[in-house]
């Protein structure tokens, strides 16, 4: 900003979070904490078949049991019983049939949850079982069962420039291999909750757990057969997100309930119900071939992505386009075919998370690029440091890069700890292995080839203190705090002197979701956009009454001074008192929707997003190869963040994102219709966690308020595979199935074993 | 949670360092009857099952998962919640170590990794990075990869005020 302000240095500081000391004490309220007077509770029958008509439905005997507030199906619904975000495919109950297992059959309501839980054991459902569908190439032949009416195949991206067959034909060396990933859980902490009620004016309101408090006003509203006007969602605070509170998990359920029986209405999730009913990482099937000339560039890759999206869309097609464009990984390749096709199977929906498909597109690119190198006889820091994306490149979109293309800076910052971590891998224990690997990525920032704008007000109050109105829902990821810094910076405040109100539909506009890393330099761009306004306006009210130049004034902590004469100003306060009594607003609007283009449907190209986040991942592991035991010692995580706008949020997003590729890579893995709840299902704990390096690159994004871009599903993408590399490194061998857990790596390890003697070209 | 045909048992502990008597029932958790009884709700439920350690409290000075504890079983003890713990405005250095890392996330795992390592502390005044972390791997977090909360932890156990933690 040009603009007439001392800087506050609310830019690149570590401040406190905000709220934090409440979450401390235990004082903040999540969605389960809220309790009002006369509260019951709604509890949902789940169908235990995947796939099956509901031939009858008899909720009578339900009716005597104490405490019983009503049963109500599809029929109670008053509105359109269709939601989702993208696709609207689901039924918040369903009306003939259930297409998995978990599927909504009928809301119990009752005065207390064991009275609710009771009246629900008692109602007869009587199913006749459909075939069923797992695999979504199965899903897709002719004599599949047909899962929606329209078909299974939810949706295909293709991405092609170039010749690519001519140019695999011509290349040095061709690699194809074929790589797979499972059904992942988000196992954020919180499980789903929310609250409703009519308020005395009517309006339905509705506290959630939520990342999406905008889209959930529209299609509760929907639902209910609503304006949109009376029905208003406040986001509570949230225990985590990672995409699969993006959906609508229990806010249609509370406000149907609370609707119906006209009295405030809680639902909580158990754990095992959100393991249940929330989406889940897609499971993708990815066919690779790569190809690269001796002198170690990239001529080609060749990909097909078989993506299963079980029951229902959610953020499938999201997911289908965004695996596409990112098949490519950070790297210059003129010549691609890229084709993903999505399918509906009867195993449970799979949405957004975090990441949206790049982590295991990345699992795959990665895993090539290391083949390659071998091949080539190239180490896998310099196959990568010769194709990387510069300024001047070409994605594989078409599109040309002009600015903040950090990936070679992440490389670089990365290759001293590669070099030693290299030398140092000897093991002294037999049987136990060292490895180290090194993986990269891209990732654009928000939705892909759409508009998604966002908005929000920056206000001076009478009193003269500033407060920030955004839709944007804080998920723990820090995102309240820096849209306060950025407006800090903006008008020379401290941020601590300004308000915020956050992720309330009756006082907020939409920002657009909380997904798709998109936050900071979206929604910091509208709100930067309010506050240069507001900048604006004030230093004009400053000039006519210090009858002074504007030229001539700056901001700072909440008054404009003359910088001719310090000594001279003017508060906000007075400035604020002059204009309400002129009638001049000074509550100012801001907008930002990046800058793309969509992509073309045939081919792929355009600008999918206006900038993009890099990074690259060094991880070293000790791997036991009679055991399959996988220790990661150390991840070194560069990141190209544009500009980091609270550097010690950007470290803990880095951790975070380590932890959970930690997981992606060894362990987690959710078994459709056998994993019930954290008793089968592992996440990495303190004890798992390597000693983690964050290094933080900033290459600023003209575009970015201040710089910035975004870190949240970056962080996560490259710790897999370069885990993934690691134990490659380590055992000589590779696993292409996600997760590496111990029977995987023992496979690899004990192939390895058999060939040791011939083991013997180590070096790259 | 009143139900006519079931013995209510009558408990008395100290709460937060206040005495308190109940009535509850045999079969109700701790932590239901902290939350939903007495209305602390900054005891939290990730699983209810044991296995995610929102729900840990402190009785008699040892990290116990609430969930998994029957109310009954409060009876004559000493038990600590999250919101016994800072006195008044000022934190509880855990609390402020924590802080001052940037180890708060979304916050749900906070109450209870909080007291796993006042626990903690409590045994063991000066754990190592390795006795910190296995007595947080009972704590599950999802957001922040738990390397600021041991850093914090680390850096009080090897200062002074490890002792003012244990005091307090
Ligand atoms: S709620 Fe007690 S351990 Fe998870
Ligand atoms: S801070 Fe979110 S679970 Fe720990």
């Amino acid at each position: 900003m040009s603009l007439g302000v001392v800087r506050s240095q609310a830019i690149g500081t570590s401040i406190e979070r905000r709220g934090t000391r409440a979450r401390l004490r235990g004082d903040t309220h999540f969605a389960a904490d809220l309790n009002i007077a006369g509260v019951v509770t709604a509890v949902v029958l789940r169908s235990d078949r995947p796939h099956a008509l509901i031939r009858e439905f008899d909720p009578a005997a339900a009716k005597s049991t104490p405490g019983y507030l009503g049963v109500f199906t599809w029929r109670d619904i008053p509105g359109r019983n269709r939601f989702g975000i993208i696709n609207k495919d689901q039924e918040l109950l369903v009306e003939r049939k259930v297409r998995c297992v978990g599927d909504p059959v009928a809301l119990v309501v009752a005065e207390t949850e064991e009275a609710a839980q009771r009246a629900l054991s008692k109602i007869r459902v009587v199913y006749e079982d459909l075939p069923a569908v797992f695999d979504p190439e199965e899903a897709l032949t002719d004599a599949a069962p047909r899962i929606h009416e329209k078909g299974n195949l939810l949706g295909r991206r293709v991405v092609r420039r170039g010749s690519p067959e001519e140019a695999l034909k011509h290349s040095d060396v061709v690699v194809e291999r074929t790589y797979t990933t499972s059904f992942v859980e988000h196992a954020y902490l919180e499980p789903d909750a929310g609250l409703a009620y009519i308020d005395h004016n009517d309006i339905l309101v509705v506290h959630a757990s939520t990342q999406n408090p905008h889209y959930d006003q529209k299609d509760v509203a929907d639902l209910l057969g609503l304006p949109e006007d009376r029905v208003r969602i406040i986001q509570e605070a949230t225990g985590g997100g990672f995409g699969s509170k993006l959906d609508l998990n229990v806010q249609g359920f509370v406000g149907l309930a609370a609707f119906l029986v006209q009295r405030p209405v809680r639902m909580v999730y158990s754990r095992e119900e959100a393991f249940l009913a929330t989406a889940k990482r897609h499971p993708l099937k990815i066919r690779y071939k790569s190809g690269a000339n001796r002198d170690g560039r990239l001529t080609a890759v060749d990909v097909t992505i078989i993506g299963d999206t079980g029951a229902y869309a959610s953020y499938g097609l999201a997911v289908t386009s965004r695996a596409a464009v990112h098949a490519t990984g950070p790297y210059e390749v003129p010549n691609v075919s890229v084709e993903a096709i999505f399918a509906y199977t009867n195993n449970p929906m799979a949405g957004a998370m975090r990441g949206f498909g790049v982590p295991q597109m990345a699992f795959a690119h990665e895993s090539q690029m290391d083949l390659l190198a071998a091949e080539l006889g190239l180490s896998p820091l310099e196959i990568r440091r010769r194709n990387a994306l510069r300024i001047g490149s070409q994605t594989a979109t078409g599109q040309y890069l002009t600015a903040s293309v950090g990936i070679g800076a992440t490389l670089d910052a990365v290759a001293s700890r590669w070099e030693e971590a290299r030398v140092e891998k000897q093991s002294t224990r037999a049987f136990v292995r060292r490895g180290v690997g090194i993986a990269s990525m891209i990732y654009g920032i928000g939705n892909t080839g759409m508009q998604n704008p966002s908005t929000a007000q920056v206000e001076l109050g009478r009193d003269g203190f500033v407060t920030l109105y955004s839709g944007a829902a804080d998920i723990g990821q820090g995102s309240s705090t820096v849209l306060v810094q950025i407006a800090a910076e903006a008008l020379g405040l401290k941020p601590d002197a300004i308000r915020s109100v956050i992720a309330d539909t009756a006082h907020t506009t939409s920002a657009g979701a909380t997904s798709a890393s998109r936050q900071t330099y979206i929604s910091g761009n509208a709100v930067l956009d309010a506050a240069t306004k507001l900048h604006n306006v004030i230093l004009t009210e400053a000039a006519m009454m210090l009858k002074a130049d504007r030229g001539d004034l700056e901001l700072r902590d909440g008054s404009v001074f003359l910088r001719s004469d310090p000594g001279k100003g003017v508060s906000f306060k007075d400035i604020a008192e002059r204009a309400s009594r002129t009638g001049l607003p000074l509550k100012w609007q801001g907008y930002f929707d990046p800058d793309t283009t969509p992509l073309d449907p045939e081919t792929g190209q355009g600008r999918p997003y206006a900038t993009y986040a890099f990074a690259t991942h060094v991880a070293e592991v000790e791997v036991d190869s009679l055991s399959g035991e996988v220790r990661v010692l150390k991840v070194t995580a560069a990141h190209d963040v544009g500009r980091a706008i609270n550097p010690l949020n950007v470290q803990g997003q880095i951790y975070s994102g380590v932890a959970m590729g930690l997981g992606l890579a060894l362990m987690e893995e959710f078994h459709p219709g056998v994993t019930e709840s954290l008793k089968d299902y592992h996440i990495a704990t303190a004890a798992d966690m390597p000693a983690v390096i964050p290094i933080i690159v900033e290459d600023p994004e003209p575009t970015g308020p201040f710089g910035a871009k975004g870190v949240g599903e970056p962080a996560l993408i490259p710790t897999a595979p370069a885990i993934a590399n690691a134990v490659a490194d380590a055992l000589s061998a590779r696993v292409y199935n996600l997760p590496m857990n111990l029977e995987r790596v023992l496979k690899a390890g004990i192939s390895v074993r058999s060939a040791e003697k011939e083991k013997s070209c180590q070096g790259y | 949670m009143q139900n006519s045909d079931i013995d209510l048992v009558n408990i008395q502990f100290q709460l937060n360092g206040k005495p308190i008597r109940l009535s509850v029932r045999p079969f109700d958790s701790a932590l239901a009857v902290i939350r939903d009884e007495i209305g602390l709700t900054g005891t939290k439920e990730g699983c209810g099952i044991g296995e995610c350690g929102a729900c840990t409290i402190l009785v008699d000075g040892k990290a116990i998962t609430a969930c998994l504890m029957l109310a009954p079983q409060l009876d004559g003890r000493e038990v600590q919640t999250i919101e016994g713990v800072a006195e008044g405005d000022t934190l509880h250095p855990v609390q402020q170590a924590l802080l001052a890392h940037g180890a708060v996330q979304c916050g749900f795992c906070t109450p209870g990794m909080v007291m796993s390592a006042k626990g903690l502390l409590e045994a063991n005044s000066h754990p190592t990075r390795e006795e910190i972390a296995d007595a947080l791997a009972g704590n599950l977090c999802r957001c922040t990869g738990y390397v600021q909360i041991v850093d914090a932890i680390e850096e009080l156990a090897g200062s002074p005020r490890a002792n003012e933690a244990v005091k307090r």
